[in-house]
């Protein structure tokens, strides 16, 4: 049952498909954390037409599954532009714009909730709106907004097993890969699926201790009242 | 040249507010013609009822918010022109808020830095050592490590001081510092405004602490619905005020006060 696993190609697949999940889903919370970062600050300061845009490009990127994205992204993009694209940075992309769709309301609404005064009292001292955004509102709404990443990063990881469709090599097209050769078909996706959870634990389990030690004393207090 | 350091020209400011239907629309004229002149060293209080439009009016006069009508000056530059430099000129204006709103991920230290960094652009040497030197002033050496939420509410208000007197500004401007605290806490906030007056600092003050009004004020602006209802030295309020108005409010908040 388990004897493919004392074959080294094997372990050489699933590294090289867990490095893609891991890149891709560090990548997309990333990119996703930068854009819905500008999205919900053109989403609170934009003018209507700035709104409206940003309400349709959220409502895209939630309104479908991702896999159905990537789909668009690897064959239907490069063929409408007449261009040959990278499926990997394609892949990438389409993970961060996404994630950027669920990370705005993220942010805004962490943002809102310390809006009024800390922007008032950042302007009193003679900060441009701009800088009380990135030395107050940005540093403390990103704190608030902690617990919510944790949450983006699984369901990222998760999501990653769709570039199996599109034929990029992420953790599941390893395990399929390894399951077409040794017929294991059960004993595999059991490996595969502990390597999921151990690094989505881990990751999680890491971002309560970062969440512990960055948090501001009596904020959230502030915010369950 | 005038020597005023601020000046406020008959200011309007009006907020529409959505009432219950959908349609309506509520007109709240907050302020309403209101001028006044504040010189170098002079103190100035104003008081009125609660929603008279007192908070608007010295939000107007930091440009916090902006007036509908009217002209603002600090000292010869009109705010209110059209391409002023807003920021810079409320760099050169302190603001202290009724509810304190420091900055809540920063220590106290942090938060009387931040400006002296971010507006005065100073090295991080000399921000410390003039943030050291404005908590010195309010007297809180020993907190500068806490953050707001481990203060009490006297303390987070002297910072709040400390971080508006910290750029050694023009004029200070104080939106009832002390309405938000304990009773008892306000005695120490009321002491480190009073060490201001004495260095002579101008400050114009929204605040019923009439005490420390009778003590520190040139002049009190009896403030109602908007507008100036009238103007004078102390003695005129707590002998003789000319409105009925400012009679009626100063017999209720010297009752109060007895009876606290
Ligand atoms: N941002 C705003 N939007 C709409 N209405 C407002 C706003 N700020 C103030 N108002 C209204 O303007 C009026 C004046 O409010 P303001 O806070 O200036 O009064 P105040 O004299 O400071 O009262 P208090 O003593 O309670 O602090 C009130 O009716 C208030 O509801
Ligand atoms: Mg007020």
């Amino acid at each position: 049952m388990f004897e493919w696993l004392t074959n080294p190609l094997y372990w050489t697949w699933i590294f090289q498909g867990l490095t893609l999940t891991v890149e891709i889903t560090l990548f997309g919370v990333c990119l996703g954390l930068l854009l819905g970062t500008l999205l919900s600050i053109g989403d609170i300061y934009g003018g209507r037409t700035a709104r409206g845009l940003i309400a349709i490009y959220v409502e895209f990127f939630r309104g479908s599954p991702l896999f159905i994205q990537i789909f668009i992204a690897v064959y239907t993009v490069p063929a409408l532009l007449h261009l040959q694209m990278d499926h990997y940075l394609l892949a990438f992309l389409v993970f961060g714009l996404n994630s950027a769709g669920y990370q705005k309301g993220y942010v805004k609404g962490a943002m809102q909730t310390i809006l009024d005064d800390q922007m008032a009292a950042g302007m009193s001292v003679g900060m441009s709106r701009w800088q009380t955004l990135r030395h107050v509102i940005i540093p403390q709404a990103y704190r608030i907004v902690i617990p919510s990443w944790t949450n983006e990063f699984c369901s990222l990881t998760k999501s990653t097993s769709a570039l199996a469709f599109v034929g990029l090599f992420d953790l599941t097209s390893a395990g399929l890969s390894i399951k077409g050769i040794t017929y294991q078909v059960l004993p595999v996706w059991m490996v595969i699926g502990a390597i999921y959870f151990v690094w989505i634990t881990g990751v999680s389990k890491l971002m309560d201790v970062i969440y512990e030690r960055k948090k501001i004393p009596g904020v959230e207090l502030d915010l369950q009242s | 040249m005038t020597d005023c350091v601020m000046e406020a020209k008959h200011v309007y400011k009006t907020y529409c507010v959505k009432g219950e239907k959908r349609k309506d629309v509520k007109v709240i004229e907050a302020v309403k013609d209101v001028s006044l002149q504040i010189r170098k060293g002079d103190i100035k209080l104003i008081f009125g009822p609660s929603g008279s439009g007192k908070s608007t009016f010295l939000r107007c006069m930091a440009m916090l918010d902006i007036p509908d009508k009217g002209d603002i000056y600090l000292g010869d530059q009109s705010l209110t022109a059209k391409g002023v430099d807003l920021n810079k000129a409320r760099a050169r204006i302190g603001f202290v808020f009724q509810h304190i709103y420091l900055f809540r991920h920063l220590t106290a230290l942090g938060n009387v830095e931040l400006a002296l960094r971010q507006v005065l652009k100073l090295p991080k040497e000399e921000a410390r050592k003039r943030a050291i030197a404005a908590l010195e002033e309010v007297k809180l050496t020993d907190c500068i490590k806490k953050y707001p939420s481990q203060m009490s509410g006297g303390q987070a208000q002297r910072v709040g001081i400390a971080r508006a007197i910290a750029r050694k500004p023009d004029i200070i401007l104080l939106d009832e510092p002390t309405s938000a605290l304990d009773p008892e806490l306000t005695g120490e906030v009321i002491d480190t405004l009073r060490d201001l007056a004495h260095e002579g600092t101008t400050m114009l003050i929204v605040s019923h602490e009439m005490p420390f009004a009778k003590e520190v004020a040139e002049e009190m602006i009896f403030y109602d619905e908007g507008h100036v209802v009238e103007t004078g030295p102390p003695s005129l309020f707590f002998n003789a005020p000319n409105t009925d108005r400012a009679k009626q409010f100063m017999t209720r908040i010297i009752n109060r006060t007895t009876r606290e």
